[in-house]
C-alpha cells in the first residue's frame, strides 16, 4: 500500500473508527473534545496525495478510493472547515449529556462528506452519499425544538427522495454500462451511448440538484440550516451541500457537448440564483438569509456546470469545484461569524462587522477576495451570451442579499454592550475567514490556468466592483421600501406542500380503510377464489 | 351418466358447498366442519384419479388411495387442532376473570 | 432428469438428517418430559446445534460440488417412491434457516427456560417442541420433490406455527391462531385440489417427472392456478393477508420472528417450484404480471398501513406483508428471452430479497420484543426512552431497518439494486417505481420508530433490564442482514446451482 493510499484510507477510517470507539464509555465522554482532530488525515491527504488511489477491496466488491484535483480541492477545503468548526463547537456547545450523540452524528457526516470526494466506484459513492445525507439529519434536529423537528422532517423526506432518484439513476447507468460495480468514470463514459441517457441525466440532476438546493427542491435548506447549532450550520451549508456539486461533477458526461441538458441546467441554476435572492431579502433572521444565499450560490454553480455540459468543456468541472471551494470556506466563516457577532456587544462590533462584511461581499465577488477570483474563473464556461450576462448580474443580487444579511447581523447581538466573544469562537472563525482568501489565491493558478495578476487588472477590478455598488444602491432601496415586501415564510413553497397534508393523510386513511375491508373474512375468501380464477385465465391467455 | 361423472359432480358439489360454508359462516365450528366438506370433495377427486389409472388397464391405481389416507390423517389433525383452539377459546369466554389467562397453559397437545 | 432423480448422490443422506434431526430432538423432549427428567431448553439447543451442522454440511456439499444433492427414499425411485433434492437455492435457504433458528434459540433460551414442574414449564416445553417440529417441516419443504409430500410438509409447518401464535393462551391470540389456521386450511385444500387434478392428468406428482411431460392445457393451468392461489393464501400475499397481522403481532417475539422470517417463505418457495419447474411452456407473462401486480399492491397499501400503526409489533407485521410483495415482483423480471430464468438478474434479486428479508425481519421482531419487555408495552407514542434502556436492541432494529429500506450496505440494498436493474432491462418501469416508493415508505416507518425510541422520555420511565445475550442475538441476525450486502453478485452462481437439469 502506497503512502498516498494509506492517507486515503486514513481519511475515511479516522472518523469512522472514532465512531466505533464510542462504544467505550471513557472515549465517549471525551469524543466531543476530539472532533477537531478527526478531519486532520483528510487535510493531509488533500495536501500530499492528489492523484493517489487505493483499491480497498478487489473485484467483485471493488471499493476504490482515488483523489483527483477537484476532489482534492473540496476535500482540503472541507477538512479545513471541519477542523475549525470542530474547535468552534468546543466553545459554542454547552456542557450537556447529548454531546456524545451530537459527536457521533458529526463524525458520520464528516466521514460521508469526505467519502463522496474520494471514492471512485459507483456503489461506494452511493454509500457515502447516503451516509452524509442521512447522518446530517442528526445535526439538523440536534436542538430538539418543534422548529427543528419540522425542519428535520422535511430534510429527511427530501433526502430520501433524492436517494431514490439517485439509486434509480445509478441503476440505469450500471445497466447500460460495464457489469459489476464499475468505476464512476467507466459508467460515465458509457452514458452518452446509453439507451436511457436522458432519463439518467434527469434523475442525476434531480438527485444531486436536491442536495444542492436547486428550486423547487431547495425547500429543506432554509428550514434545516438555520436550526442546527452554529458549527453544524457551517458544516451543513458549507460542506454537505457540496456532495451535490461533486456528484454533478463526477457523474455528468463532460466529454462531448450535450446542449439541451446543459441549457436546462443553466436555466435551472440561474433561476435558482435569482429566486433565492428574491425570497432571501424578505427574511428577517440572519441564518435564514445565509441559507437562501447558499441556495443562490449553488444555483450559480449549477449554471457553471450546465455551461460546461452544454459546450462539452472538460475544464468546467474544475472551475465549478474551485467556486464550490470558495463558497465552502466563505459560507463556513459567515455562519461561524453569526455566532461570534451574537456574543459580541454592540460596542465592540466594529472589527467583527468588518471581517463579516468582507466575507459577505466575497460572495458577491468583492475584489481581492476569493469570490472575485471564483467569479472571474467562472466567466470562462459561461461566456458572454445571455447566460454570462445573467450570471454577472446575479452578483448584484448576491450583493443585495449580503448587505441585507449584514444589516440583520448588526441588530442581532444580544450580548452586553462591552462583551466580547470567547477566543474559542473568534479564533476558528478568523482562521476560516483568512483561509478562504489564502486558499483562493493559492489555488487560483493551478485550478483555472489564469495568471494571478489577471484579475488585478483595473478593468477586471471594476467589473468585480460595479455589481457590488449596484447591489448597495438596491440595498438602500430595500431599507427605504423593504417594509412593503410580502413576508415569505422560511422555506417558501414548503408551506404550499404543507397545505397538501390533509390530502396525504386522506391517502393514509384510504389505505387503512381498504385494508380493513379486505381483512373481512368473506371478502378475503372471495378474493382468493377470484385470484385463482383470474390466474387460471391469465395462464391460459399467455400460452 | 357414468359412475365417474357422478362422483365428479358429487366432488364438485362438496367442494362448492364446503367453500361457501368456510367463507360465509361466522361460527368457527361451522367453518371447520365446512373445511372438512371441502376435504371430502377433494378426496373424491383423488378417487377419480385412481379410477383413471384403472381405465388404462390396471386393476386400480393404489397411489391415490395412499394419498387419500394421508390426506384424511392430515385433515383429522387439522380439525383436532382447530377444535382444541375453539374449546380453549370457549373456556376463556365463559370464564368470568380474564386476568387468569396468563396461567392457562397453551394448547400444546395438537402437534 | 429421471436419471438424476433416480440416483442418490454422495452425501444425499444429509437431506434425510436435515428433516429427521429436529424430529429426534422433539421426540427426545417428549421422552424426557414423560420421564420427568429435564428442562426442555438444553435438549432443544443440542438438537438445534445438530440440525445446524447438517444444514451447513448440505450447503457446503452443494456449493463445493456445484450440483444438487439428491436422496431417493428407500431406493424407490419416483414415480412410485419419493425423492429429496437440494439445489443451490434450497441449500442456501437451509443454511439461512439454521442461522436464524440459532439466533432465535439463543434469544429464547432465557425466556423459555422454566423447569418442567414450574407453571411456565409447559409453555417452555411447547415452544421448543414446536420450534423443532417447525424446522423439520421447513427443511422438508425445501428438499421435497413430490407435490403431495410438499403438501404434508406444509401442513406440518402450519400445525407447528399455529400453536406458536397462541403460546400465551390469551383470547385474542387464540382467535388470531384460529383465523390463521382456518384460512391456511382453505389454502391447503385448494392446493390439494390442484394436486388431485395434476395426478389425474399425469399419474405422478414428482416435480421433475411432471416437468418433462407437462402440457399447457386447461386442466394443468387450472391445477397450477388452484395450487398457487392456495399457497398465496398461506404466504399472506395481499389481499389475502387477513390472518397475518394479528397472528404475527400477537405471538411472543421469538415466535413472531420465526413466523415472519421463515414460515411465510415456505409457501413462496413452493410457488417458485410450481412456477419455474411445473408450469409447462414458455413463461406466461400475463400471469407473471398478475402476480407482480398483487405484489405491488401489497407494497404500496401495506407500507402505508404500516406507517400508521400505533403498535410496534403490528407495524412490523404489516411490513412483512409489504415485503412479501417484493418477492412476487420477481416473476415478470425473470422472463428474459434466451436466458434461463434462474440466470436472470430478477431471479437473483428475488432470492436475495427473500433471504435478506428473513434475516432483517427476524432481527427486527427480536429487537421489538426486547423493547416491549424493557418498556412493558409497544405503543408507538410512548417509545421514548427505549434508546437508553436497550441501546443494542435499538441498534439492531436500525440495522435491520437499513436492509428493509434498501440502503447500503445491506442485503436488502443489493436485492433492490438487482430488482431495479432487472426491471430496467425488462422495461417494466412501473415495477421500478413501485420498488422506489416502497423503499421510501419503509424508510418512513423505520425512522418513525427510531426517532421516537431515541427521544428522551418526558417523564422518568420505569424500565425492566433485559439479558445482554438476547440483545446480542438480535444484533447478530441484523448484522447477517447487513453482511449480505458485502457479498455482492456472489449469489449469482449460487442460486443457479442444480437448476440447469430443469431446462
Amino acid at each position: 500500500m502506497s503512502f498516498a493510499g494509506l492517507l486515503l484510507a486514513a481519511t475515511l477510517l479516522t472518523p469512522l473508527l472514532m465512531v466505533a470507539a464510542c462504544v467505550l464509555p471513557r472515549f465517549r465522554a471525551r469524543v466531543f473534545d476530539l472532533l477537531a482532530l478527526a478531519p486532520l488525515p483528510g487535510l493531509a491527504t488533500a495536501l500530499l496525495a492528489p492523484g493517489g488511489s487505493l483499491v480497498l477491496a478487489p473485484s467483485p466488491l471493488r471499493i476504490v478510493l482515488a483523489l483527483d484535483f477537484p476532489g482534492a480541492m473540496l476535500l482540503g477545503g472541507s477538512a479545513l472547515l471541519w477542523t475549525t468548526a470542530g474547535f468552534y463547537a468546543r466553545s459554542y456547545m454547552p456542557e450537556q449529556a447529548g454531546r456524545a450523540g451530537f459527536s457521533i452524528w458529526w463524525l458520520l457526516t464528516l466521514a460521508g462528506s469526505f467519502g463522496v470526494f474520494v471514492v471512485a466506484d459507483m456503489t461506494s459513492f452511493y454509500l457515502m452519499f447516503s451516509l452524509v445525507s442521512l447522518a446530517a439529519y442528526g445535526l439538523v434536529v440536534e436542538e430538539g425544538s418543534a422548529r427543528a423537528e419540522r425542519a428535520g422532517f422535511f430534510y429527511m423526506v427530501l433526502a430520501l427522495l433524492g436517494e431514490a432518484f439517485l439509486l434509480f439513476g445509478f441503476v440505469l447507468m450500471a445497466t447500460a454500462g460495464p457489469a459489476g460495480n464499475p468505476l464512476i468514470s467507466e459508467a460515465v463514459a458509457a452514458l452518452p451511448a446509453s439507451p436511457w441517457r436522458d432519463a439518467t441525466i434527469v434523475l442525476l440532476i434531480l438527485g444531486f440538484g436536491l442536495k444542492m438546493g436547486l428550486v423547487p427542491l431547495h425547500v429543506w435548506m432554509p428550514l434545516a440550516h438555520p436550526v442546527a447549532p452554529m458549527p453544524a450550520s457551517a458544516a451543513l451549508s458549507g460542506i454537505v451541500v457540496k456532495a451535490g456539486v461533486i456528484g454533478l461533477i463526477r457523474f455528468l458526461p463532460f466529454g462531448q457537448p450535450l446542449a439541451e441538458w446543459g441549457t436546462v441546467l443553466i436555466a435551472l441554476g440561474l433561476f435558482t440564483a435569482y429566486y433565492a435572492v428574491a425570497v432571501g431579502i424578505t427574511q428577517q433572521h440572519p441564518k435564514t438569509v445565509l441559507a437562501y444565499s447558499t441556495v443562490s450560490q449553488m444555483g450559480f454553480v449549477a449554471g457553471v456546470i450546465g455551461a460546461g455540459l452544454a459546450i462539452g468543456d472538460a475544464g468546467a468541472p474544475l472551475l465549478a469545484a474551485y467556486y464550490a471551494l470558495h463558497h465552502m470556506l466563505v459560507k463556513g466563516a459567515l455562519f461561524l461569524g453569526v455566532g461570534v457577532a451574537a456574543a459580541t456587544g454592540t460596542g465592540r462590533q466594529r472589527l467583527v462587522m468588518i471581517v463579516m462584511g468582507v466575507m459577505a461581499l466575497s460572495l458577491a465577488g468583492l475584489p481581492f477576495t476569493s469570490g472575485a477570483l471564483a467569479k472571474f474563473a467562472a466567466k470562462g464556461p459561461l461566456g458572454d451570451g445571455l447566460a454570462g450576462t445573467l450570471a454577472t448580474l446575479s452578483a448584484v443580487g448576491s450583493a443585495l442579499l449580503m448587505l441585507h444579511f449584514l444589516r440583520l447581523l448588526a441588530g442581532a447581538s444580544k450580548a452586553a454592550p462591552d462583551a466580547t466573544a470567547p477566543i474559542g469562537l473568534r479564533l476558528p472563525w478568523l482562521a476560516t475567514a483568512l483561509a478562504s482568501i489564502l486558499v483562493g489565491w493559492a489555488l487560483f493558478a493551478p485550478a483555472t490556468g489564469y495568471a494571478p495578476s489577471l484579475p488585478l487588472a483595473p478593468d477586471k477590478l471594476w467589473a468585480a466592483l460595479w455589481p457590488i455598488l449596484a447591489g448597495g444602491a438596491l440595498a438602500a432601496a430595500l431599507i427605504r421600501w423593504g417594509a412593503r415586501l410580502p413576508q415569505i415564510p422560511e422555506g417558501d413553497v414548503v408551506v404550499l406542500a404543507e397545505r397538501c397534508a390533509p390530502a396525504v393523510l386522506a391517502i393514509g386513511s384510504g389505505a387503512e380503510a381498504l385494508d380493513r375491508a379486505l381483512r373481512q373474512w368473506p371478502v378475503a375468501g372471495i378474493a382468493l377464489l377470484a385470484i385463482v380464477l383470474a390466474f387460471a385465465g391469465a395462464l391460459g391467455v399467455s400460452r | 351418466m357414468s359412475g365417474v361423472s357422478l362422483i365428479g359432480i358429487g366432488a364438485a358439489a362438496l367442494v362448492g358447498i364446503g367453500l361457501y360454508g368456510v367463507l360465509m359462516h361466522r361460527s368457527g365450528l361451522r367453518r371447520v366442519l365446512a373445511f372438512n366438506l371441502v376435504g371430502a370433495g377433494v378426496f373424491l377427486m383423488f378417487g377419480i384419479a385412481g379410477k383413471r389409472g384403472a381405465a388404462v388397464g390396471l386393476p386400480g391405481d393404489p397411489v391415490p388411495q395412499a394419498l387419500v389416507i394421508t390426506g384424511i390423517v392430515v385433515a383429522f389433525a387439522a380439525t383436532a387442532l382447530a377444535v382444541a383452539l375453539l374449546t380453549r377459546l370457549a373456556d376463556l369466554r365463559t370464564k368470568p376473570a380474564p386476568m387468569t389467562s396468563n396461567d392457562t397453559p397453551p394448547p400444546s397437545e395438537a402437534p | 432428469m429421471a436419471d438424476a432423480a433416480n440416483a442418490t448422490s454422495a452425501g444425499g443422506i444429509l437431506l434425510v438428517f436435515a428433516v429427521v434431526v429436529p424430529v429426534i430432538g422433539m421426540l427426545a423432549l417428549l421422552m424426557l418430559r414423560l420421564l420427568g427428567l429435564s428442562r426442555a431448553a438444553p435438549v432443544a439447543l443440542v438438537a438445534i446445534a445438530g440440525g445446524t451442522a447438517v444444514a451447513f454440511a448440505t450447503a457446503y456439499l452443494v456449493i463445493g460440488t456445484q450440483s444438487a444433492l439428491v436422496y431417493v427414499v428407500g431406493g424407490w425411485a419416483p414415480p412410485l417412491g419419493l425423492a429429496l433434492r437440494a439445489d443451490g437455492l434450497s441449500a442456501v435457504m437451509m443454511a439461512m434457516a439454521a442461522v436464524i433458528i440459532c439466533g432465535i434459540a439463543l434469544y429464547a433460551r432465557p425466556q423459555f427456560d422454566a423447569p418442567d414442574e414450574a407453571p411456565e414449564g409447559r409453555r417452555a416445553f411447547a415452544f421448543w417442541a414446536l420450534l423443532l417440529g417447525l424446522w423439520s417441516a421447513l427443511n422438508l419443504v425445501l428438499v421435497g420433490e413430490d407435490l403431495f409430500n410438499l403438501f404434508v410438509a406444509l401442513e406440518l409447518l402450519t400445525f407447528a406455527a399455529v400453536p406458536l401464535v397462541c403460546l400465551d393462551g390469551r383470547a385474542e391470540t387464540l382467535e388470531a391462531a384460529l383465523r390463521y389456521l382456518v384460512f391456511a386450511l382453505v389454502g391447503s385444500v385448494l392446493y390439494l385440489l390442484g394436486t388431485a387434478i395434476l395426478y389425474g392428468q399425469y399419474g405422478t406428482l414428482d416435480i421433475g417427472l411432471i416437468h418433462d411431460v407437462a402440457r399447457p392445457d386447461l386442466p394443468t393451468h387450472a391445477a397450477v392456478a388452484l395450487m398457487i392461489g392456495g399457497l398465496m393464501a398461506k404466504a399472506a400475499l395481499f389481499p389475502l393477508h387477513l390472518w397475518l397481522p394479528p397472528a404475527h403481532a400477537g405471538a411472543p417475539a421469538p415466535a413472531s420472528a420465526v413466523l415472519s422470517a421463515l414460515v411465510v417463505k415456505a409457501p413462496f418457495f413452493i410457488i417458485l417450484r410450481l412456477w419455474f419447474d411445473v408450469l409447462p411452456g414458455p413463461s406466461a407473462i400475463v400471469a407473471a404480471n398478475l402476480l407482480a401486480l398483487l405484489g405491488a399492491a401489497a407494497i404500496l397499501v401495506c407500507s402505508v398501513v404500516a406507517l400508521r400503526q400505533e403498535r410496534l409489533k403490528l407495524m412490523i407485521a404489516y411490513s412483512t406483508v409489504a415485503q412479501i410483495g417484493y418477492l412476487f415482483l420477481m416473476f415478470p423480471l425473470t422472463v428474459v428471452p434466451g436466458v434461463p430464468p434462474w440466470e436472470t438478474i430478477g431471479w437473483t434479486g428475488g432470492a436475495l430479497q427473500l433471504i435478506s428479508h428473513a434475516f432483517a425481519k427476524a432481527a427486527m421482531f427480536l429487537a421489538a420484543g426486547l423493547i416491549y419487555e424493557a418498556l412493558g408495552h409497544d405503543r408507538m407514542d410512548d417509545l421514548a426512552g427505549a434508546g437508553r434502556a436497550v441501546p443494542v436492541s435499538l441498534f439492531a432494529f436500525g440495522l435491520a431497518g437499513l436492509s428493509l429500506m434498501g440502503l447500503p450496505p445491506s442485503g436488502g440494498f443489493i436485492a433492490k439494486l438487482l430488482l431495479l436493474n432487472a426491471a430496467t432491462l425488462a422495461g417494466a418501469w412501473w415495477i421500478a417505481i413501485v420498488i422506489s416508493i416502497g423503499g421510501l415508505l419503509a424508510a418512513g416507518y423505520v425512522t418513525r420508530v427510531l426517532k421516537r425510541a431515541m427521544a428522551a422520555p418526558a417523564a422518568a420511565i420505569h424500565t425492566q433490564p433485559v439479558a445482554r445475550s438476547r440483545e446480542l442475538a438480535a444484533l447478530f441476525l441484523a448484522l447477517c442482514a447487513v453482511a449480505l450486502g458485502l457479498v455482492p453478485l456472489q449469489p449469482f452462481g449460487l442460486f443457479a446451482i442444480g437448476r440447469s437439469v430443469m431446462p
